[in-house]
């Protein structure tokens, strides 16, 4: 078993040497030639085998961005008081990233309101709060798979007897493997840490 | 003519359909009960006094038996023992088999519900077949659906389940079915056997609750045959992660109305 663990991260660190010499393009290939499970960190969120959409109605599961971090927020379209600041807690933290950064970091905006959040809904939600930007991805999926992906995160929701969620206030940055790297909770938190945390991950890639 | 095609084209189509999914249904016997809407009261209610409302749905009328399990596992690798990524589960996974996909029958039974799985394992379950882990009020709204004759029955009742709360035996559970409890619309087992997985098995409302000896005795406001007993319950939960894998915690799954059938999987793809 230990062998098997090192082998795969010898593995890892050949292929994304690869990756970056050959630059994008085929890592899509390598990807579907390493199928997920065998050489992710045992702490990695791409073990979740999940097929999500996004607002621009494209597939997407967490490992599409493995290399690259990924801020994670989950919310629902229908909260007007709390999410919004959320959204723009997580565009803080994004948006403070220089340019270079930002052009290698997603963002996933999940909503857990799996059955009025459609792609559609997501994509005038995107457009209202100014964000349908090509790293920006307002995801939905199957309710198992956000639940899932909630626990995962540690995001709690339920819905109440008037349609509206309970929920917490989370932001989560992965790094570039998929591994929690930093939980920003409650809103309107300071984003500094998370930025740093973030830039350095992409230094360090460099 | 061209009507005639289509319906023999489409006659086709419904006979491989049924083909396809019959050994499916055959094979996991499965029974889903369906449960009507209504409401309940809970030990944790959203608004105090208030009922919660709860939809329609289905829900097995037993639990995920290790048999089942098996066939999940078969169709699943990266669930099984050895594949498992830590992320999803801690050390004790179905750790009483024999290996991956041999339960050890003459010790655990086919018809035994399937423990030592953690939380996330069900809920792929649950995906895997259509359906989902019912919600905690799904789940307790279904489980006073208990009609008494009176209440000193109501009342032994009650005294039967806070002593098999207080000695869960998960060294020697019964088959799935074998409790003989059993809601008005056939829903078997929610007492008397196992706990169970719920959707959102630590609701936010609870957040506040602190595990001391008050809890029980805070929520034991009702003073219905279940409230001690769902109390005992709630606390539990609370206690979980999703990572955890006990004896005495298997699940079962639910389904949204309606329930997904080959025939409207068909209408769909048409």
């Amino acid at each position: 078993m230990k062998t098997l663990i090192i082998l795969s991260g010898l593995l890892m660190a050949m292929f994304s040497q690869n990756a970056m010499a050959q630059h994008g393009g085929h890592m899509g290939h390598q990807q579907e030639a390493l199928k997920a499970g065998d050489i992710h960190p045992d702490h990695s969120l791409y073990h979740l085998d999940a097929e999500f959409v996004d607002h621009r109605k494209a597939a997407l599961s967490l490992d599409d961005f493995k290399g690259e971090p990924v801020i994670i927020v989950m919310f629902y379209g229908n909260c007007t008081q709390v999410c919004p600041i959320l959204i723009q807690d997580a565009w803080r933290l994004y948006s403070s990233l220089d340019n270079s950064a930002q052009a290698k970091t997603n963002v996933l905006a999940v909503s857990f309101d799996t059955e009025n959040d459609t792609p559609e809904v997501l994509k005038n939600y995107a457009e209202y709060e100014q964000l349908d930007l090509p790293k920006w991805h307002f995801v939905t999926g199957k309710h198992t798979d956000i639940r899932m992906l909630a626990t995962l995160l540690g995001v709690k929701y339920q819905k109440t007897g008037d349609g509206n969620f309970a929920h917490s206030n989370l932001i989560t940055v992965l790094d570039i493997e998929g591994k929690i790297a930093k939980r920003v909770e409650g809103l309107n938190q300071p984003v500094s840490e998370a930025a740093e945390l973030i830039t350095n991950m992409l230094t360090e890639l460099n | 003519m061209r009507s005639q095609k289509n319906i023999f084209a489409l006659t086709c189509v419904m006979i491989f359909v049924m083909v396809a999914f019959m050994p499916e249904i055959a094979s996991s016997q499965t029974v889903r009960v369906f449960v009507p809407a209504g409401s309940f009261h809970s030990v944790l209610p959203e608004v105090p006094g208030e009922p919660i409302q709860v939809d329609s749905f289905y829900l097995d009328k037993t639990a995920v038996t290790n048999e089942e399990f098996v066939s999940f596992l078969e169709e699943n690798p990266e669930w099984r023992r050895s594949e498992i990524p830590s992320i999803f589960t801690n050390a004790g996974y179905l750790k009483q088999w024999k290996s991956d996909l041999d339960p050890g029958y003459e010790n655990l039974g086919k018809d035994r519900p399937v423990t030592r799985v953690s939380w996330y394992a069900a809920n792929a379950f649950c995906a895997a077949r259509g359906g989902r882990l019912p919600t905690l009020n799904e789940w307790e709204y279904s489980a006073q659906l208990i009609d008494f004759e009176n209440e000193k029955e109501a009342n032994a009742f009650s005294a039967k389940l806070i002593n098999w709360y207080s000695g869960i035996d998960a060294n020697n559970l019964g088959a799935v079915g074998s409790s003989e409890i059993e809601n008005e619309y056939g829903v078997e087992d929610q007492f008397g056997l196992i706990m169970e997985w719920v959707d959102d098995f630590k609701p936010l409302i609870a957040e506040d609750l602190s595990l001391d000896c008050g809890t029980v005795g805070r929520m034991n406001t009702l003073g219905s045959v279940y409230s001690y007993a769902a109390s005992i319950r709630y606390i539990t939960r609370m206690s979980f992660n999703a990572k955890i894998t006990t004896g005495m915690v298997g699940f079962r799954c639910a389904y949204n109305t309606p329930a997904p059938t080959p025939e409207s999987q068909q209408g769909e793809s048409l």
